[in-house]
């Protein structure tokens, strides 16, 4: 047989966002893969040195467009720390709530996607019949189903509307429920296993050499997740555990994904006790005006003046659902910062394609690199 | 793990190239470098330190000089140290990190389209983001936003 290179993408039902997997194959083989992206690059980094500091939270609802509040979280933790700014505790828990929700959003929707790439179609529609649960929440108090703008440097934008935390809670009850039904279709399956077990394996020592984090990394067995090692927010006043499996293969990813969103539930019911019991501000207060607090009348001397700000830098790091994503923060002293880093998580996935692809079918890179779980948006950014 | 801990393994290995540890919010601090000891430095924090994952590789354009940082996390210390290295702007390169930390890969082809920094020995320094023959290096300073360029952009696979 002749060897020969075919592109998979930038339009191809696997790649689930514009990016181009070009593949050297002989017969049925993968010999080697080079992954090509840039198609969604919109130099978010460049036009962050352009805006105020809360006018880039806009960019971060962009670069992930199913994880915006996650990213939002991330950049916020930067730019607070850099600025010193401290936000109210009330903030904190709602930051998390978000991004639990989020994590849970992130993961049915790549769970429908994933199931879709495997040829099943009825999980598909119930996944995303299930996110839409989540979105009317978000909806209903950031205003937005996807672009939320929610976050704000020294807090968050609005407190809950009345009777949200019950209306969260009948949802969480519902979602827990369907997770159970999502693994009997999937794990049920004997299409699932033959098409999943012993796939894309990649073992520890190769995730940590090639940077690979997040589920991927906790599906090799290793026990690592930001919110514990590194707890941000107000992780370390809630009780959870991290999700783990030890097969290194899809279906591996797929049992990791599952447990996080039974522990995001779990996170949530916490947090939604705790924001029961404890009202109270929620953004901080004596903001710079210029920095956008609530009650900054626009046009006013805030935005006219230059205001001098201490100089820092700050960097963050956040478990975001695809994995580990990190922020670096430089502020000169003025309006705007002078260089926004963004470390996205499956932008060290996808390069370490080559570890997971070789050697296997051409018709198993579908599951193989929805197991992935691509966000095209954080990578190009 | 503290910055005096961090200067108290590398000074020694690395001698006049180590240039200062320092505090850094967040992390177990920043050491910085000079270029020529960049080597020695990976390998002692990834074998000695225990940093074996390397989280990113960043680049800034400062007034007068580059600055490339590296952010790596040690498993057993469940910590990130921060290292980074000052670049004249008039001769920006640094060795490549991706003999140690294959994860570098990537990042320093990013680093180096957008910022234009080179990495010495690097594998593979192709275009990443940008389209192959790209000129510019637009996370510099000097890169003008609003300005209309003359641009050809040649297809990758031809």
């Amino acid at each position: 047989m002749s060897e020969m290179w075919i592109n998979m993408g930038p339009q191809h039902p696997m790649t689930h966002g514009l990016w181009n997997l070009r593949v050297r194959i002989d017969g049925e083989m993968i010999l080697d893969v080079d992954p090509e992206m840039g198609y969604l690059h919109r130099g978010i980094e460049k036009i962050s040195e352009d805006r105020h500091y809360n006018e880039v939270i806009t960019l971060m609802d962009r670069c992930c467009y199913v994880a915006g509040l996650s990213w939002e979280h991330l950049y916020i933790l930067a730019a607070e720390e850099a600025l010193h700014i401290e936000p109210p505790e009330r903030a904190k828990y709602l930051r998390m709530m978000c991004d639990e929700f989020q994590r849970i959003g992130s993961h049915i929707m790549w769970y429908s996607a994933f199931v879709q790439d495997i040829g099943l179609m009825t999980p598909f529609l119930y996944g995303m019949r299930d996110r839409d649960l989540i979105l009317d929440l978000f909806q209903s108090y950031t205003g937005a189903r996807m672009t939320y703008e929610y976050m704000r440097v020294g807090g968050v934008r609005n407190d809950l509307p009345l009777g949200f935390t019950d209306q969260a809670r009948k949802v969480l009850d519902w979602l827990i429920d369907r997770f159970r039904e999502y693994d009997q279709l999937c794990l049920g399956s004997t299409i699932f296993h033959r098409r999943c077990d012993q796939l894309g394996v990649l073992k520890a020592n190769d995730c940590i050499t090639h940077g690979v984090t997040g589920p991927m990394l906790r599906s090799a067995g290793v026990k690592r997740d930001l919110r514990k090692d590194r707890p941000y927010a107000a992780y370390d006043q809630v009780d959870f555990d991290v999700a783990v499996a030890d097969g290194a293969d899809v279906t591996a990813r797929y049992l990791v994904r599952m447990e996080e969103m039974r522990q995001s539930v779990r996170i949530v019911r916490q947090t939604l006790d705790w924001l029961d019991r404890h009202p109270g501000p929620v953004i901080a207060e004596n903001l710079p005006r210029w920095l956008g607090a609530p009650y900054a009348p626009i046009g006013d001397e805030g935005y006219l003046l230059k205001r001098r700000y201490p100089k820092g830098v700050g960097f963050s790091s956040v478990e975001e659902p695809h994995g580990e994503a990190q922020a670096y923060v430089v502020n000169e002293g003025g309006e705007h910062p002078y260089r926004v880093k963004f470390r996205s998580p499956v932008f060290a996935n996808i390069s370490a394609a080559r570890q997971y692809l070789v050697g296997y079918h051409v018709a198993d890179i579908p599951p193989i690199m929805g197991s992935v779980d691509i966000c095209v948006g954080e990578v190009d950014r | 793990m503290q910055a005096d801990d961090l200067a108290r393994a590398l000074a020694p290995k690395l001698g006049g190239n180590f240039l200062g540890a320092e505090p850094f919010a967040g992390t177990a601090g920043r050491v910085r470098f000079g270029r020529d000891g960049a080597l020695d430095l990976f390998r002692t924090v990834r074998d000695d330190l225990g940093f074996a994952h390397l989280s990113m590789v960043g680049a800034i354009d400062w007034v007068d000089h580059r600055e490339v940082f590296y952010v790596v996390w040690s498993d057993g210390a469940k910590q990130y140290a921060l290292l980074s290295t000052d670049l004249p702007a008039a001769d920006p390169h640094v060795e490549s990190a991706s003999a140690v930390w294959p994860s570098a890969n990537w990042h320093e082809r990013e680093a180096w389209e957008l910022v234009g920094i080179e990495f010495d020995h690097h594998p593979d320094l192709r275009h990443l983001l940008t389209p192959d023959g790209y000129a510019f290096h637009p996370l510099l300073r000097s890169f003008r936003l609003h300005e209309p360029e003359n641009l050809e952009v040649k297809s990758r696979h031809v």
